[in-house]
């Protein structure tokens, strides 16, 4: 099985990865030092509070006898991760002892931060300039609708419904790695952009802003500039209107993009443009770990392997054909049934029985969460992981293949050792033939040399 | 110690059990002396509650005026410099988390009430007035003002004599049905945990309400954190927090408080199995007597219900039992230790 991942963990990995004049100019936005502390893991959050006020260095050894022994692992984790994102200094001194202490701006931003409170990146506008602002369950939808035509968008450029402000060429990058593009052809979802679909809206947003930011060079926008934007923007308070005067030129052009993914909506007054930010973008910072932003689920699966999807999206349609024959639809319900050929097209594509069960189980439906038993019954998973195993009967394992020993003796150490060494796979002692795995090939070689 | 007669009245038995239990349960500590650990509550997290560290932190102020205003000038630190603390603290927990929740509730001397909850939208999106005063504090103030004025006018009636307690009981019991309230209604909720910010003495009148609040929150798996700002130490608290898996702590030093708040009781329940925290060095296992509420430390109890006296009586106030006259003879130290394993495991 090829094992292709998606890489979409957080915004916070491509901050650690920025050089570090660039990131201890980002800690100059106080928001940027917030949305940071709280991508950390919860033990760093905790030595970051603990050592807010304190401006001497702490030894390393000190914060060592903080943690209990269980703890240790998780200690290093948020050590490693803190001097990763620069937010702890090392310090060695004379006695080659190593100790820490915090980025100073990023400890006077946060001491701001504790004396003030929270303060919005910028004001709302009052509710008489603006008309009329879309109810939060009006902005929930609109950001759904968006994003779902975006990506049947993504997934099947052949059909476009709906023109998007993204060029073309944007859009190709966006599709590189999901779909095979080749010319005269189709194009057709690859392996990863199965699993693109199968992931929830939060990591495929990851996987599109990630895509956006790293390209943001090529259109000539540094992407420093762009993710304190992004960062800042999940600090405005969903639902409510900001002016867009209040942004700067890339800013502006950014806000365009972000509002056909579904970020961001854009209105406009007799006089000033605003710009709502909807849920998606309020999340943004949130650690992709967090299941708050997790739609409500709408699957049924039955012990008869009959799926029913009470939903009206298109794209769950689509998803769910991925693996599943869909039987019809009626308008809020598609009704469907896994079977042994869905599957096994499923798996041609690339998609491993793990991936269809969490996304069965993910989004089951909250009746079926609710009831004590699996959300998806355990026959049709086991069945779903039988019929994957199917298709690995065979396993190839790399090996050599020895022969023509000069005696027994020397044939039995060989098989023995072989065996010491866990890389024996099949003897036969009345021919003296031998197998061994490729890994231990070398060290066969040397002790059959020292055997002559 | 007198060994009562027991009545047959099984019906008043059953209902009387669960109220009072947790009387005998001391009772068995102190003078059988049978040692239970302190509840984990770390064991199972229900699996409505997010994954992480999101916390629900219930803040008890003690705004007990005869407390802070009062004759008692020993303790270091002032109301203001105590506020000032506290909010840095809160500010600090909701920058943790974006999910985190604080809530606080004033615990007076006649009365308790929520006066700040950083999830209501107002307390969020109202920007200060003045521009001086971020908003939580503000807003905060200003309920706190109001909430230390009515308090005020309910204790005109009666003078306070003897010991000045603040109304611990209630203000636990409010955190508590405000947990109750989170975890029933949203489809996810943060780890809630409450945190007592006292100053003021024990009242003994309040023990048998102050008890049920503790162990309703071990019920529902809610440690209680306490941190003694005043000069004695609590044994309500010390109880509370030994019995839910709180922190309990008396900070030797007021001026440094926020340092205090922020290394211990600002770590959320998941990083607490990784870290040193204080742990207790002593715990007041003592009752109060349920007929003139005084804390003792021997005193005769009702084999029946379970309440605690301090001199005998003919018939207990609680249930109605007759007691019979004493019999020292009557009960082996073995039936008692059979007995005693058998009501452990019926209260766990």
């Amino acid at each position: 099985m090829p094992q292709v991942k998606i890489i979409a963990k957080n915004f916070m990995d491509m901050v650690a990865a920025l050089p570090a004049l660039k990131l201890d100019k980002l800690y100059d936005n106080t928001f940027i030092c917030e949305a940071v502390l709280r991508s950390l893991p919860p033990l760093a959050k905790k030595y970051v509070l603990q050592l807010l006020y304190i401006d001497e260095p702490v030894t390393a050894k000190s914060m060592e006898d903080w943690v209990l022994t269980d703890g240790v692992s998780k200690h290093r984790v948020a050590i490693d991760r803190l001097i990763q994102l620069r937010v702890f200094l090392e310090i060695t001194d004379r006695k080659k002892e190593t100790s820490y202490r915090l980025n100073p701006k990023f400890q006077g931003n946060l001491q701001h931060y504790i004396a003030h409170g929270g303060v919005l990146p910028r004001e709302s506008m009052s509710s008489s300039i603006t008309v009329r602002l879309p109810t939060a369950e009006e902005l929930d939808s609109y950001a759904l609708e968006q994003w779902e035509s975006f990506l049947l968008q993504l997934i099947s450029s052949s059909q476009p419904e709906k023109t998007t402000s993204f060029s073309s060429s944007m859009m190709k990058i966006f599709q590189q790695g999901l779909l095979s593009l080749r010319d005269k052809e189709a194009p057709k979802l690859t392996e990863s952009g199965f699993q693109f679909l199968l992931m929830d809206t939060n990591a495929q947003l990851w996987y599109i802003i990630r895509e956006y930011i790293i390209n943001s060079e090529v259109r000539g926008v540094d992407s420093a500039d762009l993710i304190s934007f992004l960062l800042e923007l999940s600090f405005h308070v969903t639902g409510q209107a900001y002016n867009a005067s209040t942004l700067n030129e890339i800013q502006r052009s950014a806000i365009n993009d972000l509002a056909e993914l579904g970020l961001i909506k854009l209105q406009q007054g007799r006089k000033d443009n605003w710009f709502i930010p909807t849920k998606l973008a309020t999340n943004l910072s949130v650690s992709l770990s967090d299941s708050s932003s997790r739609k409500q689920g709408f699957v049924v699966v039955e012990t008869n392997f009959r799926l029913y999807a009470y939903s009206t999206s298109k794209l769950h349609c689509e998803i769910l054909r991925l693996f599943a024959r869909v039987e019809y639809q009626l308008p809020n319900l598609i009704v469907g049934a896994i079977t042994k050929e869905s599957l096994y097209t499923a798996f041609e594509n690339g998609i491993t029985s793990e991936q269809i069960i969490s996304f069965l189980q993910q989004n089951a439906h909250p009746r079926v969460c609710d009831r004590a038993a699996p959300s998806v019954p355990e026959n049709v998973t086991d069945q779903i992981r039988l019929w994957e195993s199917d298709l690995n009967r065979v396993e190839v394992t790399p090996a050599n293949f020895y022969d023509e020993f000069p005696s027994k003796d020397v044939f039995e150490g060989a098989c023995d050792y072989a065996r010491d060494n866990g890389g024996l796979l099949w003897e036969d002692s009345k021919r003296m033939r031998l197998v061994v795995k490729a890994e231990i090939h070398t060290l066969m070689r040397d002790y059959l040399h020292r055997q002559k | 110690m007198s060994v009562l007669k027991k009545s047959k009245k099984n019906n008043k038995r059953i209902i009387v059990w669960k109220l009072l239990s947790y009387c005998f349960f001391k009772y068995l500590r102190e003078h059988l002396s049978v040692i239970s650990g302190p509840v984990t509550v770390m064991d199972s997290a229900p699996s409505k509650q997010y994954s992480d560290d999101v916390s629900l932190v219930m803040v008890l102020l003690d705004t007990n005026p005869f407390f802070w205003g009062g004759e008692n000038t020993t303790t270091k630190v002032s109301f203001s410099n105590f506020l000032n603390h506290v909010i840095s603290f809160l500010n600090s927990v909701l920058l943790l988390n974006q999910l985190n929740q604080v809530v606080v509730i004033a615990t007076g001397y006649n009365s308790c009430d929520y006066i700040f909850d950083s999830s209501t939208s107002e307390s969020l999106n109202v920007s200060s007035g003045n521009g001086k005063m971020p908003a939580l504090c503000s807003k905060m103030l200003q309920k706190l003002e109001e909430f230390v004025i009515r308090d005020e006018q309910l204790s005109k009636e009666n003078s306070p004599s003897g010991i000045v307690s603040s109304l611990l009981s209630g203000s636990l019991s409010l955190a508590l049905c405000y947990i109750q309230k989170v975890s029933r209604s949203g489809r996810l909720h943060p780890n809630p945990r409450i945190l007592c910010l006292q100053g003021s003495p024990d009242g003994p009148e309040q023990y048998v309400a102050v008890m049920n609040a503790i162990f309703s929150a071990q019920r529902s798996m809610v440690p209680i954190d306490s941190c003694i700002v005043g000069v004695q130490h609590s044994a309500f608290l010390q109880q509370a927090s030994y019995i839910t898996g709180g922190v309990y702590l008396k900070p030797p030093q007021l001026d440094g408080l926020f340092q205090y708040l922020s290394t211990v009781f600002a770590t959320d329940l998941h990083s607490r199995s990784f870290l040193q925290l204080p742990k207790p060095v002593g715990v007041d296992f003592r009752a109060s007597c349920f007929c003139h509420k005084s804390t003792i430390d021997m005193g005769y109890i009702c084999s029946v219900c379970l309440s605690i006296f301090c001199k005998q009586h003919k018939k207990c106030s609680t249930c109605g039992s007759v007691f019979g006259q004493a019999n020292p003879e009557v009960k082996l130290p073995t039936d008692r230790k059979r007995k005693t394993i058998d009501l452990n495991a019926a209260y766990n």
